[in-house]
């Protein structure tokens, strides 16, 4: 599982981590961080990005 | 115990940058805290801001703060046929430029005595063996210019109130760990997206163009910066927004599409986006020696998703109970909600009013608007921007009885 950030989509507007609920996404400048110790893959990010740039893949 | 300030403002936006200035004015020893290395930049959001809004603030606006003077606002239907045009005192306002704007703020925060510190970010929240807020963990990136934290770029700063004011990332309350959630399920959040574009014609007027085609549970928008250029942006429902289905998608088909005409020479200069959290203001805004403000707390206008007043309003009061709690040396969060409690009275019952509408207007296809721009004129829409539904709503339902279901909470 992981979830992955199309950084050449993504905006570094923050959506992502303001639905986060567990904290797992963190923006730094122009980067998105991921922390895969923290992420339950609920799919928010994915869902709530206005520039498509996230895909969580559960496989 | 001896704190290195009284007061730590997290996030230099409108509600921080207010809050500190604020809490300084009234001779607490305060520290602003910016991630970015500038301030305000990058812009995430439309900018624009009621004249009103502004009013009170004890702010002068420059030259420099603002792109545009605005009139009012245009409404426009679905099928782009009818329009409503209001101008009134209430409508008037500004397009700001906010990289401007919000280091004009920041600046006035510092003018007041705070010290601010860009380029440093807030990792954690720091608490006392009891238990309560007591400052912050911080990476920076400005560690020279302060003498006592050489060598080590992580490091903590304490105080007796830390307000947060991250904006709709909203962590620094989450980290904090004092039972303020400030998740709430994503049909209570608008995800935007925006060009600010050049070879736009534009008058005097923001306008706003409702359809649930290219804007599902939101709008579209144009925000004139000039006489051809603007702002030009989408904001949907979060609960619309999906793999596949997204903000900047519904924006460009609409750009390309139904608007082509408009913008067939126009030219993105700048991308900008975000998060709006529209659901309502969370009801707990303070803990022992902590609150939190602005889009932070949600607080931001439930009909158009405009932030920037309602983020000015939290900071000033918000800073301002901060300073009273420093002199009276009382940072129980019993003291603090003097500031919750201010907040629930002066706008509580009218962003709740406002809420209602936007939840009768969010029933609406795209039928139902085309027919209510045919019925309703600016006084009617004047009317429903002062908060008076029911006699609208009953003109709409001359037209539309089938909508009684939707509107039925703006008549009683």
């Amino acid at each position: 599982m992981s979830v992955k950030i199309d950084k050449d989509k993504c905006i570094f507007c923050g959506a992502c981590v303001g639905v986060c609920p567990v904290m797992a996404l963190r923006l730094n400048n122009d980067r998105i961080e991921w922390d895969a110790d923290k992420c339950i893959y609920c799919g928010n990010c994915e869902k709530i990005c206005p520039a498509n740039a996230i895909k969580v893949e559960k496989k | 115990m001896m704190t290195d300030y009284d007061v730590i403002v997290v996030g230099a936006g409108p509600a921080g940058s207010i809050a500190a200035r604020e809490a300084a004015k009234k001779g607490a020893k305060t520290l602003l805290i910016e991630r970015k290395k500038e301030i305000g930049a990058p812009v995430r959001c439309g900018e624009g801001i009621g004249v009103e809004h502004i009013k009170g603030m004890d702010i002068e606006l420059t030259k420099n703060d603002y792109a545009s003077v605005i009139n009012g606002a245009r409404l426009v239907s679905p099928d782009l046929k009818n329009n409503i045009t209001v101008r009134t005192e209430q409508s008037k306002g500004y397009v700001l430029d906010r990289k401007s704007f919000d280091k004009h703020l920041a600046m006035e925060a510092g003018r007041a005595g705070a010290d601010v510190m860009v380029k440093t970010e807030v990792i954690d929240v720091i608490k006392d063996k009891d238990n309560k807020v007591k400052g912050v963990k911080v990476v920076s990136g400005i560690l020279e210019a302060s003498s006592d934290h050489t060598n080590n770029d992580v490091y903590d700063i304490t105080c007796n109130v830390l307000i947060a004011a991250d904006g709709a990332e909203s962590r620094v309350a989450r980290m904090a760990g004092v039972g303020i959630n400030t998740i709430r399920p994503l049909s209570e959040y608008d995800s935007g997206y925006e060009y600010e574009m050049v070879n736009v014609d534009c008058d005097d007027l923001i306008e706003l163009y409702f359809s649930n085609e290219y804007a599902p549970r939101g709008y579209l928008w144009i925000f004139p910066k000039g006489k051809d250029s603007a702002n030009v942006g989408v904001g949907i429902g979060g609960d619309k927004s999906d793999n596949g289905i997204f903000a900047k998608k519904y924006l460009d088909e609409w750009i390309k599409g139904p608007m082509h005409e408009r913008f067939k020479h126009a030219q993105p200069v700048a991308i900008k986006g975000g998060l709006i959290p529209v659901g309502s203001s969370l009801d707990r805004l303070v803990a022992d020696g902590f609150m939190v403000i602005g889009t932070a707390a949600h607080q931001v206008d439930p009909i158009h998703g405009g932030g920037i007043g309602l983020a000015m309003k939290s900071g000033l009061m918000a800073g301002a109970v901060a300073g009273d709690a420093i002199n009276n040396n009382d940072y129980s969060e019993s003291f603090l909600k003097r500031f919750e409690n201010m907040w629930n009275e002066k706008l509580g019952p009218k962003l709740k009013k406002r809420l209602l509408l936007r939840k009768a207007v969010e029933q609406l296809n795209d039928n139902d608007f085309n027919s209510i721009f045919n019925t309703l004129d600016d006084n009617d829409i004047n009317l429903l921007l002062e908060g008076k539904y029911k006699g609208v709503a009953l003109k709409v339902l001359k037209n539309r009885p089938q909508l009684l279901k939707s509107l039925k909470a703006l008549i009683v």
